[in-house]
């Protein structure tokens, strides 16, 4: 082979634009673009900055459990539990200030510590015992709701922290804290994914958990780090949840687990493993996030955005199988 | 009963930018088996898949005893009597043979309550047709891979097809188990069935075909008739140049260095008492039927089965191995039997295929440095000749043989003392073929110990210095390259 060859080859191996411009994102950024539209028609107060800010702090418990969720998925797993875990180390927290009357950041800790013994738990679980990552987590989404009512005793847990119910009321420069956190950890996930060894071992166990192992990597090691970070911000997206209601409530973050994986789904993490990133699945949580806003906006029955999500995780689902066959007709 | 027969008449296929066959005509009778041979992209598969439904010619059209076809679906290719037998089996290991061979048409009554007897019945008829060991009421999982396929058959048989194409169909078979499958072939053909035949076995075709219809790159170079052809020739045909005896190319050192992997009573639920050394620069063969615990022993070795009992040790030093990292960090790789299954992460770059098992060659502080690992895989593709455009190119789009060079391109970072290689040889083309010989020679050379295991015999005999040759998960002898033939392996084999 001469050099010449070698050179060509070197060449297109570099990342190229066009790649980048077929990649799935920007088709969703399209999508975004004609959500902004249709909906700024039905009600120009749709796009304004209030509104805009406004969308991006109702986003933030979900984004954060989807953080979670777009590791997992990629890695050929799922965390069903993770709206619930969010919701008991709510609780936990709120219940240890409110009977021990400690400091939130304390509080905040052991909340977390619970949560992340939560994440190891559904870690063995899906690791030890080989249950399906979906099953178990759905069982453990259970135990934790069940839980949460029971330390709530059904009704809201009061906090009376003033630092702490400051957190989700500072703005820097007009943007909420918990938008800025919400965004600070998407970026540092979204490198750890993209950039590190680890992200790399998520994909290639995604990709092909056999083929991963044999060339060295350890799959169930991976897998329980993942649990583990699920777990650990499915606690920070409780935290935030208790910060801006000004209590744990038995029935927070119900349902948040469903939102977090369309949006991963609709960022273009495919369901089988192995594909997908952190970019994409930030546009997957901004777009349903517009389009429940939009919803509201349009005066729509609360009820018909119910079945509006479940019909966008369809489309999410359906435009993933039509992109895959196309790849495979290809072939 | 009036002469069966299908007639391919310049039959046509295109893919983006790719011609996969051009202006094929050939006509295969009933009562004969045709064989159809060729390198890998010659398009046989893609015939086979025009013939069974799965794709539509562009050109030519086919003729089954001198009706015009044109399925647009298996189903309506097996509905006129054509089936065809892929590598990959379509079982559903769960159900039964009899459950299997039927599938969706079990007999049942008015109300749709399956006649399990007299499926069963029926189902035994077919096997004691083929006088096989096994009964329509075992689990398809409990039979071996040999009997899998003969499953597979049956199914051809119940539907009465009388078109039977066989892909591949001794790619994973011993040499037992491929002359049962052939005394079914023979079987069919003497009922008057038109067998079409792939392999890329030549000693096979001698055995089993009547004609040989030879191809390359989409088009057909020949037909001739089996009794009239030479392997030496068809090799020519099918490679269009005289390759020779790429064995004797191959240039081996001359001795070995001291011993490298040194295996003392390794055993597991598979293996027992599994001994042997491995010195620098020798090429160790492992040979034995299928099954007979060959790639259990490497995979123990590897870390990738548990380890009951034995020792292991690495350079003289005893070494712990749990898993395949561990083995990795003692200076062994491994490149599996299944490419597909085990071996590569298909729907990935050449690129990350490359760095996966060496990702800390090509990362600081946990930090992926994207040109060093660029980097990696060009001098990769660039060592095992990879025919690709780019180190962006999914794996999944390579051919068999490009594939394998990327799963040995993978250690190329690595600080390896012992390589294994199980079936790197299979189901890929003679020339991919022998340029892997070439590299394992070469790895030896440079001081590696390698263990190669292969099904085919010829290679074993030519590649490897010494032979272990296992029987029911324990070594049944040892052989050197001077002395072993293949009489005295399948001796110690069976």
């Amino acid at each position: 082979m001469g050099a010449n060859t070698e050179n060509t080859i070197e060449k297109n191996s570099r990342t190229n634009i066009g790649s980048i411009i077929r990649s799935n994102t920007v088709v969703m950024l399209f999508v975004l673009a004609g959500v902004i539209v249709i909906f700024t028609a039905i009600n120009p107060s749709f796009l304004t900055t209030q509104n805009i800010i406004n969308i991006l702090n109702a986003s933030v418990i979900i984004g954060l459990l989807s953080i979670g969720q777009t590791f997992l998925i990629i890695a050929g797993h799922i965390d069903l539990s993770c709206g619930s875990i969010a919701a008991l180390s709510g609780a936990i927290m709120a219940y240890i200030m409110r009977e021990t009357g400690i400091a939130w950041p304390t509080a905040f800790l052991l909340a977390f510590l619970f949560a992340v013994l939560v994440g190891i738990i559904n870690a063995v679980l899906v690791n030890v015992f080989e249950l399906q990552p979906f099953i178990a987590t759905l069982a453990m989404m259970s135990v934790c709701k069940g839980a949460t009512y029971l330390l709530c005793e059904g009704k809201a847990i009061q906090i009376a922290d003033k630092a702490f119910l400051k957190i989700s009321a500072i703005s820097l420069a007009y943007i909420p804290l918990p938008v800025i956190i919400m965004v600070v950890m998407f970026l540092v996930f979204g490198f750890i994914l993209a950039r590190t060894v680890f992200g790399r071992m998520v994909y290639m166990i995604g990709g092909n958990v056999s083929a991963a192992r044999l060339a060295g990597i350890k799959p169930k090691r991976v897998s329980t780090i993942l649990y583990i970070i699920s777990a650990g911000a499915s606690a920070v997206a409780g935290a935030l949840y208790c910060s801006r209601m000004f209590s744990a409530l038995p029935g927070a973050a119900s349902g948040a687990e469903f939102d977090a994986i369309t949006a991963v789904v609709l960022g273009g993490v495919a369901f089988i493993g192995g594909k997908g990133n952190m970019a994409g699945c930030f546009v997957g949580l901004i777009i349903i996030q517009f389009f429940s806003n939009g919803l509201v906006l349009s005066n729509m029955d609360a009820f018909w955005q119910v079945i509006a999500k479940g019909l966008l995780l369809i489309a999410a689902l359906v435009f993933d199988f039509v992109r895959r066959k196309r790849f495979e007709s290809r072939l | 009963m009036e002469q069966q027969y299908v007639e391919f008449k310049g039959i046509g296929k295109r893919f983006i930018g790719v011609r996969a066959l051009h202006d094929v005509s050939f006509r295969a009778n009933g009562g004969e088996v045709t064989a159809l041979l060729g390198e890998n992209g010659a398009g046989k598969s893609t015939l086979l898949k025009i013939l069974s439904g799965a794709y539509t010619a562009d050109e030519g059209v086919y003729e089954i005893n001198g009706a015009e076809k044109h399925f647009a679906t298996t189903q309506e290719a097996i509905a006129d009597g054509v089936s065809i037998i892929y590598q990959e089996r379509q079982l559903v290991k769960e159900l039964t043979v009899a459950e299997n061979i039927f599938m969706n048409m079990l007999p049942s009554n008015r109300l749709g309550v399956i006649d399990y007897a007299a499926a069963n019945a029926e189902a035994q008829r077919i096997i004691d047709i083929f006088r096989l060991p096994i009964r329509s009421t075992d689990r398809v999982k409990e039979l071996s891979v040999a009997h899998q396929q003969m499953v597979e058959i049956m199914k051809a048989v119940r539907r009465e097809s009388n078109i039977i194409a066989f892909d591949e169909p001794t790619a994973s078979l011993s040499e037992t188990e491929i002359n049962t499958l052939f005394s079914v072939i023979g079987h069919l053909r003497d009922e008057g069935k038109v067998i079409l035949y792939v392999s890329h076995r030549l000693k096979e075709l001698f055995q089993i075909t009547d004609k040989i219809v030879v191809m390359k790159d989409g088009a057909l170079v020949d037909t001739l008739k089996t009794s009239d052809a030479s392997e030496k020739e068809l090799i020519r045909l099918m490679v269009g140049r005289d390759i020779g005896d790429i064995f004797h190319h191959l240039d081996r050192a001359a001795s070995f260095g001291g011993p490298v992997l040194e295996v003392r009573n390794i055993s597991n639920d598979n293996i027992s008492d599994i001994s042997f050394t491995l010195h620098k620069g020798e090429v160790l063969g492992i040979s034995g039927l299928v099954g007979a615990g060959r790639s259990e022993i490497v995979r123990a070795i590897f870390g990738a089965d548990k380890l009951q009992r034995g020792e292991i040790l690495i350079d003289g030093k005893p070494v712990k191995i749990g898993s395949p990292a561990d083995a990795i960090r003692a200076g062994i790789g491994l490149c599996p039997e299944d490419r597909k299954d085990e071996g590569l992460v298909l729907e990935n770059p050449i690129r990350t295929n490359i760095s996966i098992a060496t990702l800390g060659l090509v990362s600081k502080m946990g930090v992926i440095d994207t040109k060093m690992e660029r980097d990696m895989s060009l001098k990769a593709i660039a060592a095992y000749n990879i025919k690709t455009h780019s180190a962006e190119k999914q794996v999944i789009e390579l051919s068999g043989g490009n594939q394998q060079k990327v799963i040995l391109g993978r250690w190329i970072g690595a600080d390896l003392k012992v390589l294994i290689l199980d079936e790197p040889t299979k189901g890929i083309d003679v020339g991919a073929k022998s340029e892997i010989y070439n590299m394992i020679i070469g790895l030896a050379k440079s001081g590696l110990g390698v263990i190669f295991i292969s099904s085919e015999l010829p290679e074993v005999l030519n590649i490897c210095d010494n032979i272990i040759v296992v029987k029911e998960g324990r070594v049944s002898g040892t052989l050197a390259r001077e002395d072993a033939s293949e009489e005295k392996v399948l001796t110690l084999a069976m």
